[in-house]
């Protein structure tokens, strides 16, 4: 309950000090939306989600991505969860799931949002990311990378938001973090946000703009003109957040009450 | 707190008189969030613990985490003679308003990697009523920032307890820990409650009216702001409890559980609203069953003794009866029985009883004896264990150097709703290498509610000392219907070897008891003895045995005929003064009763006998041929003092010193306890406890003698009142009698406590009880 209350207060400062950032004046309209209604247990809808099966992905990443309800299913309330756990599986000792609208939907431009709830405990690394569907002709990072929202689960007050080009990819990407000050983001949902044109990419939690990445921005090519595609993923370990302890608790549940794209209209 | 609000209102009231009530405000208290950040901030004060070294805390202005000073704590080495531990506490005169905080955070480092046994806050060296606490908290030279949730804030409006720690030497050494920058935060980022009573256990419990029981194991966990959970050990006044049947076992405020009726119930608790996990089903039998009279008074001499729990002795320092070790759902309590001080443990499941600190050097000492008493069923396969561990030449619990052995106890050494003396050779305890620093006796087994008393080590001197007090009852068959093994009243077979070496360990000699050669077998494991000739026993049906023991729990009588083929037969240990025993050669089927050529023993324990020989019966009319006629009466019309068909009155003194001539027996016939006078002049009979039998019309009494020529029981009241019956002897097989109690109008029937028997011959009594009509 108290904690409820040091995030209203939170999010009201947030919306008070956030008027005059230049946000784009835009009028949107929905796209596409996964609710993720349905009954406990289920995968999600085999219409708009497709699975990354497998372990590593080029990031030393120590969970196993298993297209099991196990690790991906609705949760009855609304919600994807989708589920890290601490067993071993096919030579990991650990599993987790990655879910992806490759080849099913993408979109250029636009704004993609999430209304996630995250996991949490050191190694947790959960991500709401866009891919360039352009990846399997001019592979990676050519193909762009946006990274709405990026967590590192021994910093629970902390998000990040990023892209990767080419020459600007990795450990270069173009980056920057919104924390909250007295609250954290595994005790209550947020909604994390771009806003997508032409020439810049605007990045929120809530209604809060805390970056904004123009060609300008980047030490490379500008490589945001074509379809992306979205990814959700709890990862377990790996270059970008670091082993997990004996002391992270399993499982960890990143859920996700919707994913809604929309359109600039003109 | 609610009575100082009021106070403090009151005080105002009665000052401004005109003043609505309601418009008073509660009275508040500072909400100074600093403890320590360079200097004691206001109000503070510190005081060290009793028994930790005094100038262990200090300010320091070299090692600092921030600004001018730190907070220095100077852990001793071990043997400091300045004290054995860092410890103590930092509070405030006046309490202060915590409820805006969620946590007390600070920055610590230390001279080398160590793990601080205990750091927390609420201790305000009093009632310390939200004390919580970290155990093991892992410092290194690094400055590192920590955190103590604080599981409700809502409760702390006036905590004086703004700090407290308590560190020992790590492996023996000291070092230092600086702690800085210690102050009540409101962080915002402490997430994910989970609390917990019992340690998360769901515990299940039998209880009886009365007992108490302090919920323990109240912890609650919180996310760190960096992401990892932190235990935080809490007061249960931090907890709302609830019992599911309040009339049957109700809970404070404290988490004190008391059972109150018989029934069912289930305790389980909330913190903030949240569900903890772990809970205590109750279920209670009601009214408790308790021992009516203490346990027999310990005869071996002060000295020759290391007494743990006694009132008969000087006791040894022990740390605790009830350590609350790990999954232990085990309680104790003191109880008394006519003044004699008990330990009552309720939920026995295991339990430590601890001598860490002063370690028990028992290098001297031969028997370990415990008396307990439990109202559980004791039939088989229900064990009672006793461990005891010595810690070993480095006194510490580990390092290779440990020793230590259980032994488990069975029925018939088990008995239910009476005392029972369990007295062991501690070379029984085969495991126990050294007894020079015996730290630890666990008491565990099957019987969940056990009374003890009379808890000692003892040197039993000269085997005489622990010995019968008496020789065994002089055997009264004819020779000519006898083959003599070993007795001093009729011829023995020749060239018998008592001690054949058959690979045991027993050791056996031959002692006098009061000019009556008896044979001891001690520390018995297994003991033969061979015959120079086979003894043909075709002609004879029986075979007798004299046999006393105190500490045996295990004796088994064997008869050997070539081939081997060999019987066993258990006997009853350990014994109540002699136990004479006639066994039907038919037991021992298929054993060639013409040709018996050994006879062994097998067991534990030391063993006095006598009088081993066959018999053929029915050529010795001094003896009744069959078992007295078995009751029939209903039990619950019954109050019985000597009766296999019922249970007796606990505790009859059958043979009390009054100067008589008497000899009392118990022997068995056709497997019936009977009780035996021979060369009877007077006996008594000493009630366990005073008997109230207004209530039944008649006493029963079953007895036989072929050779007595007067006989009268009296029943004896407090004065004495005494009135003789006479019986007629002698009789012709059993006489049954029943005497209407109104022939016994001198005696205050409401308070019989002594019976007598005058008269002369050998009688044989049984089933003697009173009963209703």
């Amino acid at each position: 309950m108290k904690y409820l209350l040091a995030f209203l207060m939170i999010t009201l400062l947030a919306l008070s000090c956030s008027d005059d950032n230049g946000i784009k004046n835009t009028t949107w309209q929905l796209v596409w939306e996964d609710n993720f209604d349905g009954e406990q247990g289920q995968l999600p809808n085999p219409e708009n989600w497709t699975y990354d099966v497998g372990t590593d992905w080029g990031n030393a990443q120590l969970e196993y991505d298993t297209d099991r309800a196990d690790n991906v299913q609705l949760d009855g309330q609304g919600n994807l969860a989708i589920i890290a756990r601490r067993e071993n599986f096919a030579g990991s000792s650990f599993t987790s799931g990655r879910i992806k609208t490759q080849g099913l939907f993408d979109q250029a431009y636009g704004r993609f949002e999430a209304r996630i709830l995250m996991p949490y405990g050191p190694g947790i690394w959960p991500a709401f990311w866009l891919l360039g569907s352009d990846i399997d002709e001019v592979n990676w990072p050519q193909c762009g990378e946006i990274d709405i929202m990026e967590y590192r689960g021994q910093e629970p007050n902390i998000i990040h938001g990023s892209v990767h080009g080419p020459g600007y990819s990795g450990g270069n990407a173009i980056t920057k973090s919104y924390g909250l000050q007295k609250a954290r983001f595994d005790t209550d949902f947020y909604i994390y946000a771009i806003e997508w044109g032409g020439d810049y990419i605007d990045f929120f939690v809530n209604d809060d703009l805390y970056q904004r990445i123009t060609p300008e921005d980047v030490t490379g090519e500008w490589v945001y003109d074509h379809p992306f595609f979205i990814i959700l993923n709890v990862a377990v370990g790996g270059n970008y957040v670091g082993f997990p302890t004996d002391q992270t608790v399993f499982p960890q549940t990143m859920l996700v009450d919707y994913v809604r794209v929309y359109s600039a209209v003109e | 707190m609610k009575n100082i609000y009021y106070l403090v209102g009151f005080i105002i009231a009665l000052s401004s008189c005109s003043r609505d009530f309601d418009q008073l405000e509660l009275a508040t208290y500072p909400d100074i969030p600093e403890v320590y950040i360079d200097g004691f901030s206001p109000g503070l004060n510190y005081a060290a613990f009793g028994g930790s070294k005094v100038t262990a805390f200090d300010v320091d202005t070299e090692t600092k985490y921030r600004g001018t000073s730190s907070m220095k704590f100077a852990v001793p080495d071990a043997g400091d003679p300045g004290g054995a531990y860092a410890g103590g506490g930092f509070y405030t005169d006046i309490g202060r308003d915590l409820t805006d905080y969620d946590a007390l955070t600070f920055w610590a480092k230390a001279s080398k990697s160590a793990t601080i046994d205990i750091i927390g806050f609420g201790n305000d060296l009093g009632e310390s009523r939200y004390v919580s606490s970290i155990s093991n908290l892992r410092v290194n030279t690094n400055w590192t920032k920590y955190y103590i949730p604080i599981a409700d804030a809502s409760k702390l409006t006036q905590e004086s307890g703004m700090l407290f720690y308590s560190e020992g030497p790590e492996n023996g050494m000291g070092y230092t820990f600086w702690l800085d920058e210690v102050q009540f935060e409101k962080l915002g980022t402490i997430a994910h409650p989970k609390a917990s009573i019992l340690d998360g256990q769901d515990q299940v419990i039998s209880a009886e009216t009365g007992d108490e029981r302090q919920i323990g194991g109240t912890t609650v966990s919180f996310n760190l702001p960096t992401g990892v959970d932190q235990v935080v050990n809490v007061a249960p006044a931090y907890f709302d409890f609830n019992s599911s049947e309040p009339t049957i076992a109700s809970v404070n405020e404290l988490g004190v559980v008391k059972v109150l009726d018989q029934g069912n119930a289930v305790i389980t608790a909330t913190l903030q609203e949240i569900d903890a996990d772990g809970s205590l089903t109750i279920t209670s039998s009601g009214q408790a069953v308790r021992p009516q009279i203490p346990a027999p008074m310990p005869t071996v001499s002060a000295d020759s003794v290391i007494s743990m729990f006694s009132n008969v002795y000087n006791n040894v320092t022990v740390d605790t009866w009830n350590p609350f070790w790990e999954f232990s759902t085990t309680a104790v309590e003191d109880i008394q029985v006519d003044g004699n001080d008990i330990k009552r443990y309720s939920n026995l499941n295991f339990v430590g009883i601890l001598t860490e600190s002063d370690k028990i050097d028992a290098s001297n000492m031969t028997h370990f004896h415990i008396d307990i008493w439990t109202p559980n069923s004791t039939a088989p396969p229900a064990s009672f264990k006793v461990l005891i561990v010595d810690f070993g030449a480095d006194g510490n619990f580990g390092g290779g150097d440990d020793s230590s052995h259980e032994l488990s106890f069975n029925s018939p050494l088990l008995r239910t709703e009476e005392w029972v003396s369990i007295d062991v050779p501690l070379s029984n305890f085969t495991g126990l290498i050294n007894r020079n620093n015996i730290a630890q006796l666990v008491l565990s087994g099957d019987l969940s509610t056990v009374f003890v008393d009379n808890v000692y080590y003892y040197n039993s001197g000269t085997e005489s000392s622990t010995g019968p007090a008496s020789s065994s009852p002089n055997p009264n068959r004819n020779e000519s219907s006898v083959i003599s093994i070993f007795s001093d009243t009729y011829t023995n077979v020749n060239g018998t070897d008592f001690n054949p070496d058959w690979g045991q360990s027993t050791s056996v000699s031959q002692i006098s008891l009061m000019g009556n050669n008896t044979l001891l077998y001690s520390g018995l494991n297994y003991q033969g003895t061979q015959f120079a000739a086979p003894v043909d026993a075709s002609e004879m049906t029986h075979i007798h045995l004299d046999f006393w023991s105190q500490n045996s729990f295990e004796l088994n009588f064997y008869l050997i005929s070539p081939g081997p083929t060999e019987t066993g037969f258990s006997l009853n240990v350990p014994t109540s003064g002699w136990t004479s025993i006639d066994i039907p050669l038919s037991t021992f089927s298929p054993v060639d009763l013409a040709e018996i050529i050994q006879l062994k023993f097998d067991g534990n324990g030391d063993i006095y006998l006598d009088n081993i020989y066959f018999f053929k019966e029915g050529e010795n009319e001094n003896v009744p041929s069959s078992a007295a006629p078995e009751p029939f009466r209903d039990e619950s019309a019954v109050r019985s003092l000597f009766s296999d068909a019922y249970a007796n009155v606990d505790g009859t003194n059958l043979n009390p010193d009054w100067g008589q001539a008497t000899q009392v027996s118990e022997l068995i016939i056709d497997d019936n306890n009977t009780l035996l006078y021979s060369g009877l002049n007077y006996q008594g009979m000493e009630l366990g406890s005073s008997q109230n039998v207004t209530e039944f019309t008649h006493i029963h009494i079953d007895y036989w003698s072929n050779n007595s020529t007067a006989l009268s029981i009296f029943l004896i009241s407090p004065g004495p009142a005494e009135t003789p019956f006479a019986l007629s002897v002698p009789t012709s097989g059993w006489s049954s009698v029943d005497i209407p109690l109104s022939e016994f109008s001198a005696v205050d029937l409401s308070e019989v406590f002594q019976l007598k028997f005058e008269g002369n011959g050998d009688i044989y009594i049984d089933n003697l009880y009173f009963y209703k009509e």
